[in-house]
């Protein structure tokens, strides 16, 4: 095994740990809708809030790293460039979540100076990471990009993949140094904001996702490199070509010029195309397969991948995306039930198919299947769909009762929050989504024992 | 836009990508398996999009060119799963 894949196995360990933070502190902001009081003085929902969405980030980041460190290897022939420093920043990267993590928790804010921003808290929704944190993030993705072009220059050697990857690598890179600047006209700064959020999510991780699929796939399904590479080619022209102008669908409510709402909106809505295109790809590799490989988890998440995105992406991001939809549904209810269904469509399935690759691997296992997964699967995936349903109820009657009837006034808002289908919704969530944490819990054991368990028994059979 | 029409619009438009979703993998299933009777399943699925699209552009209070994107969007939806699927064989052939 190349040194950078025995990182990638420390990345995939801290990703799993910080999916699970994510889903506590998931379950205790839902838990905040119905109980407000709940941990009053102590811990309030803003704090867990962030804790929730950073964290989101923060695995699937460590998850596409751990991937690439993984995969990697087998493209260029030869362990990574620059590996030792690789390593030395998974610590420092854990550590500095760590401490992160504890400030948020324990210190929480402070004025609005200069100190605040450097040592507790940004204050811009998923980049709250204070600004010495930040750096660190820069520093640990120039590495990271470093690892891939250095590896691609020394080795002299460049695939279709790994050109598309370098190339993602910058924008990747450039994109985050907007998480540092503080820009006290609010206009100006939620503009450039969401070119970090917006563009993170829907043009370079879209792209660095494909990138890991297609690696993928060729382990996988044995696909040639030849037929991955050509759709990869296409997908990211699609993706990128109906993502970066989809960018406008943000900009309600902040102040930025109308026609950046007639821009979002039209490309915004030619999104779920591409994304058919790739349900048709993924039936038709399940189907010359027979829905069988030799490693069903990971076959099964993958498929789960094409699916999700179709439906969190395409089909719940159209029902909100044309401007005079756009203009009541956003930053409702409705938007965080797109947002749950597209972030684990499009990027979390990914990163457990891939985990499942790696410990086929790193167990020598011939062939993966058996019954947890399977219920790993199904929790997951019943108590994420569940979850977003119970939140687009929640906000439909966000949108008509706090903007269509109420106005957006203060008095409108309160009223949404007590509504029954309001209400009703977020206990609906909270009940998915402990059956989520079910299926993180079983997904967790299972990765634990793959293989292991067959071992066991195998042994005690022999010494019977 | 009236308090119900907003309700209403975005179902419809919620319904009428999922409908596409559904016909395009019902026509791979079709392909897949070459069975006559998904592939009428699969024009069928089609022709309830096509009724959506229509409601969405006879019903709903979207602008003129909103409903021309639904229209030009339908026949993109119609499109894309043969085209598609003739790529894919045709990559795949020329592999074996």
């Amino acid at each position: 095994m190349y040194r950078s894949q025995q990182l990638a196995l420390k990345y995939f360990a801290a990703a799993i740990a910080l999916f699970g933070v994510m889903t506590l502190s998931g379950l205790l902001s839902a838990y905040y809708y119905i109980n407000p009081d709940f941990l009053f003085g102590f811990l309030h929902f803003n704090i867990a809030k962030i804790l929730h969405i950073d964290t989101m980030i923060i695995w699937l980041l460590m998850g596409f790293m751990g991937a690439i460190y993984w995969l990697l290897p087998d493209e260029f022939g030869r362990d990574l460039a620059g590996i030792r420093a690789a390593e030395i920043l998974f610590y420092v990267f854990c550590a500095a979540v760590a401490v992160v993590a504890i400030v948020f928790i324990f210190v929480q804010y402070g004025s609005s100076n200069e100190t605040a921003l450097w040592l507790i808290n940004q204050g811009r929704k998923y980049v709250e990471a204070p600004r010495w944190a930040a750096i660190g993030v820069v520093v640990v993705m120039l590495v990271f990009a470093y690892n891939v072009i250095g590896t691609a220059y020394v080795s002299r050697k460049i695939t279709g993949i790994a050109a598309v990857l370098m190339i993602d690598l910058v924008p990747l890179v450039l994109l985050y140094l907007i998480a540092f600047p503080a820009i006290s006209n609010m206009s100006a700064d939620l503009f450039w904001w969401w070119w970090l959020v917006h563009l993170w999510v829907e043009a370079t991780w879209e792209v660095l996702i494909g990138c890991i699929m297609a690696m993928a796939l060729m382990q996988l399904l044995g696909t040639s490199r030849r037929i991955v590479e050509g759709w990869l080619y296409i997908e990211v022209a699609l993706v990128l070509g109906t993502g970066i102008l989809g960018l406008g669908h943000h900009y309600f409510w902040i102040g930025t010029p109308n026609y950046w709402l007639t821009i979002g909106g039209f490309f915004s809505a030619l999104e779920p195309l591409p994304l058919l295109g790739m349900v048709i790809h993924a039936v038709y590799d399940a189907g010359t397969h027979n829905m069988k490989t030799t490693n069903q988890p990971a076959f099964y998440w993958m498929m789960a991948e094409a699916f999700g995105n179709f439906l969190g992406a395409g089909v719940w991001g159209f029902m909100i995306t044309l401007p005079q939809i756009n203009l009541y549904a956003h930053g409702t209810q409705w938007t965080v039930s797109h947002g749950h269904f597209a972030f684990w469509g499009a990027y979390a399935c990914g990163i457990l198919s891939v985990l499942y690759l790696v410990l086929q691997k790193t167990r020598g296992l011939a062939y993966v299947n058996g019954a947890l997964w399977k219920w790993s699967f199904a929790a997951l995936n019943l108590g994420l769909i569940g979850m977003t349903g119970a939140l687009l109820v929640s906000g439909f009657a966000q949108a008509f009762v706090e903007r269509a009837i109420g106005g957006s006034t203060h008095a409108a808002f309160v009223a949404a929050q007590e509504n029954k289908w309001f209400v009703e919704g977020m206990v609906g969530r909270l009940i998915f989504g402990l059956v989520f944490a079910v299926g993180y819990v079983v997904l967790v054991y299972d990765l634990l024992t793959l293989g292991r368990r067959a071992r066991l028994v195998a042994a005690a059979a022999a010494a019977e | 836009m009236t308090r119900l029409s907003l309700l209403e619009t975005a179902l419809l438009l919620g319904v009428y990508v999922a409908l596409a979703g559904s016909y395009g993998v019902v026509y791979a299933l079709a392909r897949l398996q070459g069975a006559a009777i998904l592939r009428r399943i699969s024009a069928l699925i089609y022709a309830l999009h096509g009724i959506t699209a229509v409601a969405i552009v006879v019903w709903t209070p979207l602008e003129i060119v909103w409903k021309g994107l639904i229209v030009a969007s339908s026949v993109a939806f119609f499109a894309i799963p043969p085209i598609t699927w003739r790529y894919l064989e045709r990559t795949h052939e020329t592999e074996v």
